[in-house]
């Protein structure tokens, strides 16, 4: 489900544009999703939502302007776990910070790909939308 | 004087002296009978017996000879008590499950008890006297806490440490390990004792209730996830703080009694009508509010959680305004599965059906229980949902792969 479809994409974001980022949200419970789509989109972001790996993947081919990833861990229904989502996406598309979320423990030393950021779950909202933004601010 | 004359002058009332001296002759021949005996089983006598025996002929105190018939004695009952001491501790040693191996203090392995051969199953081909001990620990690591344990024991203290070690046949196995000194005469470790006992068993044990802890800390926090989600949706919809607090409270209870129905299924699965009758309980004090049919399904946690949540919300709206606000209403529920199509594999149904209520319309805004069937369910199991509310009550059907909602994943 992409909750903004029809926004015209960009290729890369003008810092002094006005344009609210855009944000690819991968996760497979739905309710969580709801929450964190709701708490991204009133701090002003562009919520684009997947529920697992491949649709995710699928989004970030057809959405260039996509500026971050916000994934979930354990997604059984996709062809690969948030971890693996998350290196590919910093290979395939190094412009892009990726936010790993999860109720699982640390993550092991190998599972996160360079410079991503790993928030346990439960999360406090306002701790969520002050690291996607800082993420974006980093990466414009 | 023989043995027989000497009683008889014991016996005869002979004076002190008398009496003194024949006892001593006695003892003295008693004695020149060992030493014949001896002689006897040895051969020729050897030269210490021929100079007692002289000595004794020319009338030796017989104090003498009774400290060699006793000496005699005692040698043969500590002989015997040895060798029933070192025969019971080869038995003792024989009996222990443990590996039980004597060292030299750089850790050459210089005896291995026969339990020991056993616990490392190692037969007779195998070398093992005169290798290394610290060759047993294959990681950097357990050899690293192997050198440690015999520098303590070496410095006359006790080592320890627990490592994974195959068999010689390549069985897995843990070891608790206790190295210890044997102290020489002079008080100094003269070798080192190694006590290898087989704890493979606990340490699976153990291991298994890491990952069990491991796996309810995920579980605890995806729960503490879900319900702040339920919370923070549930202020974001309620009209007031109290409205707020009463459907929070219920959404809670709904989810608990999926949580009982999950534990009885070890988490994997919950049969579907025990989460319907549990979701329905509050609303079923009327007789014959609900009429249920389905055949025997079972569902996947996260499936078991949302559906319960679901149901919850499609109660509490039907008590209020729908088909169980009115005495004559009922409501039927039901669902099923359907052959492969298209997809992948069979698919799930599920319908609730509201009837003989009051007449209703399509709510005017968006609430938590109708973003959660028409988003959440979707979003989660990939299928479709349809909730629509016809004059004679609301009225949901949803369908999904089947897979998908028993997926046992949480």
């Amino acid at each position: 489900m992409i909750s903004e479809p029809d926004r015209a994409p960009s290729e890369t974001r003008d810092p002094a544009c006005d344009e609210p980022p855009v944000v690819l949200l991968v996760e497979d419970d739905g309710l969580l999703l709801m929450e964190a789509s709701d708490t991204l989109a009133e701090a002003g972001f562009t919520v684009l939502e997947a529920p697992h790996a491949d649709r995710a993947l699928q989004v970030l081919e057809s959405r260039p302007d996509i500026e971050i990833l916000m994934t979930d861990v354990d997604m059984p229904l996709g062809s690969m776990n948030g971890f693996a989502l998350a290196r590919l996406v910093s290979r395939r598309w190094p412009r892009i910070p990726v936010l790993v979320v999860s109720g699982m423990g640390s993550p092991g030393p190998h599972d996160m790909p360079p410079g991503a950021r790993f928030i346990p779950k439960p999360y406090a909202p306002s701790a969520l939308v002050l690291t996607l933004h800082a993420a974006v601010r980093r990466a414009a | 004087m023989s043995r027989h004359d000497a009683d008889s002058a014991r016996s005869s009332g002979l004076d002190p002296t008398a009496r003194h001296i024949a006892i001593r002759e006695d003892e003295a021949n008693r004695l020149r009978a060992l030493i014949r005996a001896g002689a006897g089983r040895a051969g020729a006598p050897r030269a210490g017996w021929a100079e007692t025996a002289g000595l004794l002929g020319a009338a030796a105190p017989s104090r003498a000879a009774a400290d060699w018939q006793a000496r005699l004695a005692t040698s043969e009952e500590l002989n015997a008590r040895l060798q029933a001491s070192e025969a019971f501790t080869a038995r003792l040693l024989a009996a222990s499950r443990d590996r039980i191996q004597v060292l030299s203090l750089d850790g050459t392995v210089l005896w291995v008890s026969e339990g020991g051969h056993a616990a490392h199953e190692t037969g007779p081909d195998d070398r093992v006297l005169g290798g290394s001990w610290l060759a047993t620990w294959a990681s950097p690591g357990d050899r690293t806490a192997a050198e440690v344990a015999l520098a303590a024991a070496r410095a006359g203290r006790t080592g320890r440490f627990r490592a994974p070690s195959p068999t010689a046949r390549g069985t897995p196995g843990w070891w608790d390990v206790v190295v210890t000194p044997i102290q020489g005469t002079d008080g100094a470790p003269e070798r080192l004792l190694a006590v290898a006992r087989d704890v493979t068993e606990a340490q699976r044990a153990e291991e298994q209730q890491s990952l069990l802890m491991q796996e309810m800390a995920h579980r605890v926090k995806n729960t503490l996830a879900l319900v702040q989600a339920v919370a923070t949706q549930t202020l974001r919809n309620a009209g007031s703080i109290e409205e707020a607090a009463e459907a929070f409270g219920g959404r809670l209870l709904a989810l608990s009694q999926a949580h009982d129905i999950l534990i009885q299924g070890s988490w994997t699965a919950a049969d579907l009508r025990d989460v319907v009758d549990g979701a329905v309980r509050p609303h079923a004090g009327v007789p014959d509010r609900f009429r249920i049919a389905g055949p025997a399904l079972s569902l996947g946690p996260r499936a078991a959680l949302t559906l319960a949540l679901m149901l919850h919300e499609l109660g509490t709206n039907a008590a209020k305004y729908g088909a169980l606000s009115s005495p004559h209403g009922h409501v039927a529920v039901s669902w099923g599965t359907v052959p492969a199509g298209d997809g992948p594999g069979p698919g799930f149904r599920f319908r609730w059906e509201e009837v003989g209520g009051p007449p209703v319309a399509p709510p005017t805004r968006s609430g938590f229980g109708s973003r959660l069937i028409e988003r959440s369910l979707v979003h989660s199991f990939g299928g479709r949902v349809s909730l629509r509310f016809p004059p004679g009550g609301a009225v949901l059907d949803l369908e999904a792969p089947l897979a998908a909602v028993q997926e046992t994943t949480a």
